[in-house]
């Protein structure tokens, strides 16, 4: 809450990103526009679970539960519009104009149900009951044979159509990704300035006082459940437009695992650190076996993760307020 | 304004209010005063809902006041402090007030504008904070402040509130002497604005300002009357006071 003074900072970045397309296709790599919408999408989901973990103390280790059900409302909604079959008597669609925001809503729900629950534990048990979710809906994905099972589906018909603009090319669908990106970073920066944001660090540093000025911190923190959850359901419908592709692997526990990473790793309760941390551990997963193969340790490039471990551990010990801290050290 | 009627609440074996009946009339300030372990925090404890009576009944303001929610009393004008300093570290005080001022307002959960945007809940905080002489330390983060500068802002936060009856939970505990003659002056100004229950271990405190004491021993009211003659009661002497202390404080 404190860190607001770099405004030049984000535009600097935001320019950046803006411009990417338009370096990678002027040097002959455009091929990695599509890396650059996936780090896009994933920071998404990094920044709503900041507000979770960095800005309300609610470690969700569940979170990669409602990237699944954004991503499967567009999945579930493009193999009915393709087989021409229906759902519950309801026909399948490939309009964008439907499947977001639908896959929004029912992200919503989930978070919904899921938060009403476990939001009354704390602590270590919030975390295995938000592990225990994630899991539950990870296997409910697992058994739609309908829908690929545990191999999951090809969405045929390829990504959501809407007026004006075609997602299925990729600068396009990159800067229609980097819209809701910007859209929904400014929401949360919005948010945790803003009066219920200051409820938020009150629940946070001290959550037992809040009843006594008169404050419902149970219902102060299903909504920030349920916007986190929102959050997260709308990287999980860019990811499956993006990939044409959704699996219960975007579900398992180990996303959530990836994703509290990229918050602790970029600077939790910062915004702007889980966005880095994102991009560092989508670029380092992408490119450090090329790298380790580069330099000619062809048996650590297979088992890439044994360099990664370390440099995530040392990031964490030694930057406490993670890669944000490095780049903004607190003058106080 | 608040009326405690045959009130019990027990833990195990142990009978922290044991058939507690008090009642505190509308302006005026009412002590409780008893040996450690009494029950004190106890009644705050049923009184603000952090925690549930075994039976009994509680009525505030003509409600029934166990059929509201912890969260809601304060609306409904019962706001406490709190004897061990509970406030909120990495904010700064004005902050601190800021978040009741917006509980008050019911905008806990709202996003229509930034929070350091609201001028005149500002100005109202610092309100609070120049009645409680906190004013100089406004900016500072209120962890770093002393203790009997946090206790100050737990004053500053019940006041923010709008309490018709403010239950005060060793207010001045911690305070120094200095600090403590504010809290006791401000307190005398609330007396025809604010109605109090004050849990007061020092007897200067208590007999400087209540208009009626109440003695709690082991979970029971012994005696309920005028500070003068609960000096003089035999019972309460025995139970609580001691003699060495009275006489002190008839001298």
């Amino acid at each position: 809450m404190r860190y607001t003074h770099h405004l030049p900072f984000l535009l600097a970045c935001l320019a950046a990103l803006l411009l990417l397309p338009l370096v990678l296709q002027a040097t002959g790599s455009s091929y990695l526009i599509s890396t650059a919408t996936r780090l896009v999408v994933f920071a998404i989901a990094a920044v709503s679970l900041d507000l979770l973990i960095g800005y309300t103390g609610l470690v969700s280790f569940g979170h990669a539960a409602f990237l699944g059900v954004g991503a499967y409302t567009v999945g579930i909604l493009s193999f009915h519009a393709y087989e021409d079959t229906t759902l519950i008597g309801l026909p399948g669609t490939l309009s964008g104009l439907v499947a977001i925001p639908l896959a929004l809503a029912l992200s919503a729900l989930a978070a919904l149900v899921v938060g009403a629950l476990s939001l009354r534990t704390r602590g270590v048990y919030f975390i295995m009951i938000t592990l225990s979710f994630g899991q539950m809906l990870f296997f409910l994905f697992v058994s739609l044979e309908q829908y690929g099972g545990d191999d999951g589906m090809m969405m045929f018909e390829g990504r959501n159509t809407l007026p004006l603009l075609d997602l299925n090319d990729r600068v396009s669908f990159y800067y229609f990704c980097l819209a809701w990106f910007v859209l929904f970073f400014w929401f949360c920066t919005w948010l945790v300035r803003s009066k219920f944001g200051r409820t938020l660090a009150a629940i946070k540093q001290n959550q037992d006082r809040l009843s006594s000025i008169g404050i419902n911190a149970y219902w102060a923190k299903l909504q920030v459940f349920v916007i986190a959850g929102v959050g997260a359901g709308l990287a999980g419908a860019l990811s499956a437009n993006h990939t044409e592709f959704v699996s219960p692997a975007l579900t398992h526990w180990t996303r959530s695992g990836d994703l509290m990473i990229v918050v602790i790793l970029g600077g939790m309760g910062t915004l702007v650190g889980p966005v880095l941390g994102t991009f560092l551990f989508l670029l380092l997963e992408e490119f450090l076996p090329l790298i380790l193969r580069g330099l000619g340790l062809g048996l650590l490039s297979e088992h890439w993760r044994f360099v990664f471990g370390p440099i995530l551990i040392l990031v964490v010990l030694y930057a406490k307020t993670g890669l944000y801290g490095l780049i903004f050290p607190r003058r106080d | 304004m608040l009326e405690i009627r045959n009130l019990c609440k027990s833990f195990g074996a142990l009978k922290a209010a044991d058939d507690v009946s008090l009642t505190v009339e509308r302006g005026t300030i009412h002590a409780l005063i008893g040996p450690n372990g009494a029950g004190k925090t106890t009644l705050i404890a049923l009184l603000s809902g952090y925690l549930q009576p075994s039976s009994g009944t509680i009525t505030f303001d003509g409600q029934d006041l166990l059929a509201i929610p912890a969260h809601l009393r304060p609306h409904a004008g019962l706001v406490r402090s709190f004897q061990v300093t509970s406030v909120f570290p990495e904010m700064t005080v004005r902050e601190n007030v800021c978040l009741v001022l917006q509980s008050v307002a019911g905008q806990a959960c709202s996003l229509v504008r930034l929070a350091d945007a609201d001028r005149a809940e500002r100005e109202e905080a610092e309100a609070a904070l120049a009645r409680v002489g906190l004013i100089d330390q406004a900016d500072a983060l209120t962890g770093n402040l002393a203790h009997g500068q946090k206790r100050q802002v737990e004053i500053a936060m019940a006041l923010a509130a709008r309490p018709k009856l403010l239950l005060l939970d060793e207010p001045t505990a911690g305070m120094g002497v200095e600090e403590s003659r504010r809290i006791m002056g401000l307190l005398e100004d609330l007396r025809d604005s604010v109605t109090m229950l004050l849990v007061e271990h020092d007897m200067d405190v208590v007999f400087g300002l209540a208009d009626r004491v109440s003695v709690l021993v082991y979970g029971k009211i012994i005696a309920s009357d005028t500070p003068e003659r609960i000096r003089e009661n035999a019972d309460v002497q025995e139970a609580y006071l001691g003699d060495h202390e009275l006489h002190g404080e008839a001298d």
